[in-house]
């Protein structure tokens, strides 16, 4: 039995403005990272599921990739939160607003 | 008859590049050398002298010469008349006129330099080697201008001489008045030469040659233009040549010192006195007529600009004479004598007399020469006194200074049988036969006639006051002596001065029917020629009318009899009033001219009003546009940037969450655009 692609994209649309409210509403730099990454995982699920309906594994491949760039990505985001909580003691967002002109 | 590369002519280029040599010499050793620097520049010179007689007799001989020696530009232009190349090269023309001005030039230059063991050297300047290297560039800078095949290759030489006269002029920096002459002396021929460059760039881009001889010539260019009726950047062909050549005499008016760009020369006095002799015998000054000269083919196209050169050459010729009457200081009376004389050399080429203009130009060379090193030999006999009211009684003392002085006052005052008499009554003659035709010409004679007076007067005035009578102050009854540098070179000259005119005896040849008037025949080809460059040729170019007073013999001894009589008129005046034991001056009688023409005419003053009440308000203006204008639109822009993104900046909160939705917003935005565009909606 296969799930017509329509629920695949809504799915992903779901988990992807669930990521993006969290970036615009969230305040503490943890929680942000955790928004980006649903973010990233709703680009991959678009990914595998146009494989699957495409019979095409190149989308498969791609998302491989994907996660290894999220690893990378979360490695340096964890980096610069722990520079600003050693900075300001704090990892709210909000309060380093000094990197402007 | 254009000879090959062979034979003598391929040693020509070393006749410039002793002097060369020299210069560097002089100025890299010349600390070190015995006569800091005279010796090697006295070789060079006399091996130049010695090259340029090698020259001189080949060209004699029927050969001439005419070789690019080093090309280095060449490339596709468009020009008016058709030609669709143009090259700029080094090359060497020597054909009877350059043979014979390198001859004078290097003689001249040679004397100098000889002289100048008294006059520098035994005086103990300073900054000798200074000196010698600057001669040496000089002379190099003039021999190349010279023998110089193309305009553009004379003009260059022709700036390099004006900037040695700059240095040499200003030889005494340490005075006030010295560098400020040079600079004047820079300044104001610049400002000739400007049109000069002008004058070239038409030339190359109108017949596509800045060659002077040859099939490839502009002359040749322009002279085809004319006939086939060609228009020329929207004028007339002959129009267009009138008015580059009046472009190019631009240049000729500053170094040669013509009305009314004639008033750096005489500031130019405040440089050594042999340099004033090397500047108004054979260099700098002598270089602008030369140019006339070299090119006569293309002003010979253009009667109006003939009659411009006729009419400026008269009228400075009266014009320097009137103020040479009133003064004091021997040297600026020679000064003005210069520009009188060059302006007779001007009138001769404007009425079609090459000859004659040429003629003078070597006369003048070597009784001017003359005249200079005598009055240096005056100012070492006086320890530097210039002014004529402290000299007097002299003639005793310095009898070979005096006798030598005497025959270069008797040729520039044109007494027969002097060398001035011969050549200036050439130009007057050719004045007279074209003007008897054309009015304007006729003015000019008139003014170059009357000039002839007053030649005469201040010449003799100038030798009474300081040979003659009784000596005026302590130093001259007791001068200084002279050593034989300064006596020998003024013997030559005294020599030529008195006998170089028998060149050219055109009225005894008229009158007696000989044939001796071997300067035409040279000048003609009667030797060696180049084509297209012969007086023959010039004579058939020029589009004047001729008019004699009964025939021409009759018309020939009137005019040779009006200018003898004037000089001598001239001569007793001066005689008369100041040939006697107690001279005094006269000058005050002249009332109100005379203090016109010891403000030699307010020509300065009007000049430096033209700088500061015209061309600076005009700068000020120009200023204030930039400022205002220009700059205004540029720091308009700027501050209008500025200005904008002062407020566009306030975007950047420095909040990531603003910035994210500011991402989220555009994307949004750019979707619905997209959408909208695209028609999915």
């Amino acid at each position: 039995m296969t799930v017509a692609v329509e629920y695949y994209v809504l799915l992903s649309m779901a988990v992807f403005c669930i990521g993006l409210m969290g970036v615009l509403t969230r305040r503490n730099a943890l929680l942000f990272l955790m928004s980006v990454e649903l973010m990233l995982n709703a680009a991959n699920i678009n990914l595998i599921a146009f494989a699957f309906y495409h019979g095409n594994l190149t989308g498969q491949v791609f998302a491989l990739f994907t996660m290894a760039l999220a690893a990378a990505e979360v490695a340096v985001g964890l980096g610069i939160i722990l520079v600003l909580y050693r900075n300001f003691r704090d990892v709210d967002v909000t309060v380093p607003t000094t990197m402007r002109w | 008859m254009v000879g090959t590369g062979a034979g003598p002519f391929s040693y020509a280029p070393a006749i410039a590049l002793f002097p060369l040599a020299a210069f560097v010499i002089s100025l890299v050793f010349g600390r070190q050398l015995p006569k800091k620097g005279a010796i090697p520049g006295i070789f060079a010179t006399a091996a130049s002298l010695l090259f340029s007689l090698w020259m001189f007799a080949t060209v004699a001989g029927g050969e001439t010469y005419h070789e690019t020696l080093y090309e280095w530009s060449a490339g596709a232009v468009t020009t008016e008349v058709g030609a669709e190349e143009i090259a700029f090269s080094f090359g060497l023309l020597i054909d009877p006129l350059s043979a014979l001005m390198l001859v004078i030039v290097s003689l001249v230059a040679f004397l100098v330099h000889v002289f100048s063991l008294g006059y520098m050297n035994d005086e103990g300047e300073t900054g000798l080697p200074r000196y010698y290297a600057s001669l040496g560039l000089f002379t190099f800078s003039m021999l190349a201008f010279v023998y110089a095949d193309n305009l553009l290759m004379a003009f260059m030489f022709f700036e390099l001489v004006g900037l040695c006269s700059y240095l040499l002029i200003g030889f005494w920096f340490r005075t006030k008045s010295a560098p400020s002459a040079a600079k004047k002396a820079f300044l104001v021929t610049r400002f000739g030469d400007y049109f000069f460059l002008i004058g070239v760039v038409a030339i190359a881009s109108t017949f596509g040659t800045v060659a002077f001889a040859g099939e490839e010539s502009f002359v040749v260019a322009a002279e085809t233009a004319i006939e086939d009726g060609t228009t020329l950047f929207g004028f007339d062909a002959q129009t267009w040549v009138t008015i580059t050549g009046l472009l190019v005499l631009g240049g000729v008016i500053g170094k040669s010192a013509q009305f009314p760009l004639h008033t750096w020369l005489p500031d130019a006095m405040e440089g050594p006195t042999t340099v004033s002799a090397l500047i108004h015998a054979a260099t700098m000054v002598a270089a602008g007529v030369y140019l006339v000269a070299r090119m006569f083919g293309y002003y010979a196209l253009s009667p109006t600009a003939l009659s411009i050169i006729a009419f400026v050459g008269g009228f400075t010729a009266l014009f320097a004479a009137t103020m040479g009457v009133v003064k004091d200081d021997i040297k600026q009376v020679l000064a003005y004598s210069t520009i009188s004389q060059y302006g007779y050399m001007m009138l001769g080429m404007g009425v079609g007399g090459y000859v004659a203009g040429v003629f003078h130009l070597m006369n003048h060379a070597f009784f001017k020469a003359l005249l200079f090193l005598g009055s240096g030999a005056v100012i070492v006999l006086m320890h530097h006194e210039q002014d004529m009211w402290k000299m007097g009684g002299l003639k005793d003392k310095a009898p070979i200074t005096y006798y030598t002085f005497l025959a270069g006052a008797l040729a520039l005052a044109g007494i027969v049988p002097f060398s001035g008499f011969w050549s200036k009554d050439e130009v007057l003659f050719d004045a007279l036969i074209v003007g008897l035709e054309e009015p304007v010409i006729l003015a000019a004679y008139a003014m170059g006639l009357l000039a002839v007076f007053f030649t005469g007067f201040y010449t003799f005035r100038m030798v009474f006051l300081t040979f003659h009578g009784e000596p005026r102050t302590e130093t001259a009854e007791d001068p200084h002596g002279v050593g034989w540098s300064i006596k020998a070179p003024l013997v030559v000259l005294g020599l030529l001065a008195a006998l170089v005119g028998f060149v050219n005896l055109a009225p005894i040849a008229k009158v007696a029917g000989m044939d001796i008037t071997f300067l035409e025949y040279w000048l003609d080809g009667e030797y060696g020629y180049v084509e297209g460059l012969t007086y023959h040729h010039y004579h058939e170019m020029v589009a004047f009318e001729e008019g004699y007073i009964g025939s021409e013999t009759t018309t020939m001894l009137l005019s040779a009899g009006l200018s003898l009589g004037l000089a001598l008129a001239g001569a007793f005046a001066a005689h008369t009033l100041y040939n006697v034991p107690e001279p005094k001056r006269h000058t005050t009688k002249l009332g109100g001219a005379y203090t016109v023409l010891r403000n030699n005419y307010y020509q300065d003053e009007y000049q430096v009003w033209l700088a500061e009440g015209l061309t600076l308000p005009l700068a000020r203006t120009a200023d204030l546009f930039d400022r205002s204008v220009i700059d205004g639109a540029v720091d308009g822009v700027s501050g209008a940037s500025l200005f904008g993104s002062s407020w566009v900046k306030r975007i950047q909160t420095g909040l990531v969450t603003n910035y994210a939705a500011l991402i989220v917003a555009g994307f949004i935005a750019l979707l619905l655009g997209l959408g909208l565009y695209g028609g999915w909606f």
